[in-house]
């Protein structure tokens, strides 16, 4: 199965990403997570820690050693690029990095890895592939149908991230991509009545505003190790278990 | 570091030298993760160093609201003037006009913004999160990128307010800042941010960094960002409700609470600003 997270900035895209990722694992399922962003932090909320998140490589600027060699193009597979560059997350989840912006680029032209194109060719059978998104749209409007099976879209309770989620709702339908709405950070049934007022029309999940998650935001920690069994963690571990429920037809 | 090691980013366009342009003392730009307060600091400090009678720019890249608003200029409705100095010849991309420099482009395709700030602006997005117009990108581009060839510029000071994130100084959007002042959030993703763009800047782009903790709570906020940036911060941007209020009042928080704590904080940012230019020189 593959997902994707999408998302206005400071939605909460990479917390959700990186719980239903471990929650997955958890429950045995081989987890490939693809952070998709050029400021990547996938990775701390996976629970590797700041420093171990700053030393993952970006395939992209990876790819361009042994140029020199020009005489013949990098041959690869999607799955050797994990391999080589991936690293293990707790619990077993790899995690890749597609392309970071940060990182010198030596400037391989031949091989243009981007975060599209493995988000595309990346093959979903017999595991789950979890995709950070970038905020914004943008990524979506360059998948085909076929391309992922669910997208979860994080709304917060403000007008901007309600509009963002919207776009990105259309720009799925319009795609034939299954979506789930998750409102995120949500307070109280005004909070959630934003939410339904423009996106009513789709299934919806809550996640509760929680001081946990916040915290583990402040401290560069996984949520889910920090406490696993508070409310905004919960509602993202049950997350997890729905897409489970729904992956195990497609498997069999 | 020494342009001949310099790496370029991957962003970097390919037909631009990397190596640090001349440029005015006071020519920077303020980055950081989104929602850290950066047009807050950039608008109120544009405004601070035009009222210590410094000649300012005020240059917005991102294509999201920000800055007019922390000026204290409503939102252009219109499409962005910069369009009228652009021009499309038959073979080949946009271009500014021949005749039409940096100086030009700060004359007459800027908005007024009080104090005599003129803005600059790239142009904002569209419903699909796009830039409507490609011709004022492409000026707007060009004249960040030869903003050194004005050499009366640089008695001004430039003060630019970059979007979310490494990306924009990574692409060459900011070639003209020696100085980034680096806004983190006492959040890890904020930190982690904040630490990619310090080492761009210092790195392959050859600019100094000051780093201000914003939103900071109390003593033990400045300590965790100290900790997660992994080094001492210069300054500290108190959370002040004054911030909301004038958002929500649509005015910039300099007009609409001179007196409160996040003017004071953005006042001493702007002293060690001045200090550090009178040092270099």
């Amino acid at each position: 199965m593959k997902i994707a997270v999408s998302g206005k900035g400071g939605a909460g895209k990479t917390t959700i990403s990186g719980t239903i990722a471990r929650s997955l694992a958890r429950s045995g399922h081989a987890v490939t997570a693809v952070d998709a962003d050029v400021n990547p932090m996938l990775g701390i909320s996976l629970g590797m820690g700041m420093d171990a998140t700053e030393r993952l490589a970006g395939i992209r600027q990876e790819l361009s050693e042994g140029h020199a060699d020009h005489d013949h193009e990098h041959e690869y597979t999607i799955d050797g690029l994990i391999e080589r560059y991936g690293e293990d997350a707790p619990d077993g989840v790899r995690v890749v990095v597609a392309s970071r912006v940060d990182m010198p680029d030596h400037g391989c032209l031949c091989c243009g890895v981007s975060a599209d194109r493995l988000l595309r060719e990346i093959e979903g059978t017999g595991r789950t592939v979890l995709g950070d998104l970038e905020a914004g749209v943008g990524v979506l409007t360059r998948m085909e149908p076929g391309n992922l099976d669910v997208v979860l879209v994080v709304a917060n309770p403000t007008p901007k991230s309600i509009e963002v989620a919207r776009r990105a709702v259309e720009a799925c339908v319009a795609r034939e991509i299954r979506v789930l709405v998750v409102a995120n950070r949500v307070a109280g049934e005004e909070d959630l009545d934003a939410i339904r007022d423009v996106l009513g029309a789709h299934d919806i999940v809550v996640v509760p505003e929680d001081p946990v998650i916040r915290r583990a935001d402040a401290e560069g920690v996984a949520a889910i190790d920090l406490d696993d069994r508070s409310p905004g963690v919960r509602a993202i571990i049950a997350i997890s278990d729905r897409l489970a429920a729904e992956a195990v037809p497609q498997a069999a | 570091m020494s342009p001949a090691t310099a790496v370029r980013p991957p962003l970097w366009p390919i037909d631009m030298p990397l190596e640090p342009r001349p440029g005015g003392p006071l020519w920077l730009a303020v980055a950081g993760k989104g929602g850290a307060g950066k047009s807050v600091v950039s608008g109120t400090l544009a405004r601070i160093l035009a009222r210590r009678g410094h000649r300012v720019l005020a240059i917005d890249s991102d294509p999201m609201p920000g800055m007019a608003h922390s000026l204290g200029v409503p939102e252009p409705a219109t499409p962005p003037l910069l369009l009228a100095a652009a021009e499309k010849p038959e073979h080949g991309p946009w271009r500014l006009k021949p005749r039409v420099g940096p100086m030009a482009v700060v004359r007459h395709y800027t908005t007024h913004a009080p104090d005599g700030i003129r803005l600059l602006q790239l142009g904002k997005a569209d419903k699909d999160g796009l830039v409507p117009v490609n011709g004022a990108v492409s000026a707007f581009l060009q004249t960040v990128r030869r903003m050194h060839e004005a050499r009366s510029l640089y008695e001004w000071a430039i003060v630019g307010d970059l979007p979310a994130g490494p990306r924009q100084p990574a692409a060459g959007f900011s070639p003209y800042a020696r100085l980034y002042v680096v806004v983190v959030e006492p959040t890890s993703q904020s930190a982690l941010t904040a630490r990619r763009v310090a080492r761009i800047a210092r790195g392959p782009l050859g600019a100094d960094v000051l780093f201000v903790a914003s939103k900071v709570t109390g003593p033990y906020e400045r300590r965790l960002v100290e900790r997660l940036l992994g080094e001492p911060v210069d300054l500290v941007v108190p959370s002040d409700p004054a911030v909301a209020d004038a958002e929500r009042s649509l005015r910039a928080v300099i007009d609409a609470a001179p007196r409160s704590e996040v003017v004071h904080a953005v006042e001493e940012l702007a002293d060690i600003i001045q200090a550090r230019t009178l040092e270099a020189a």
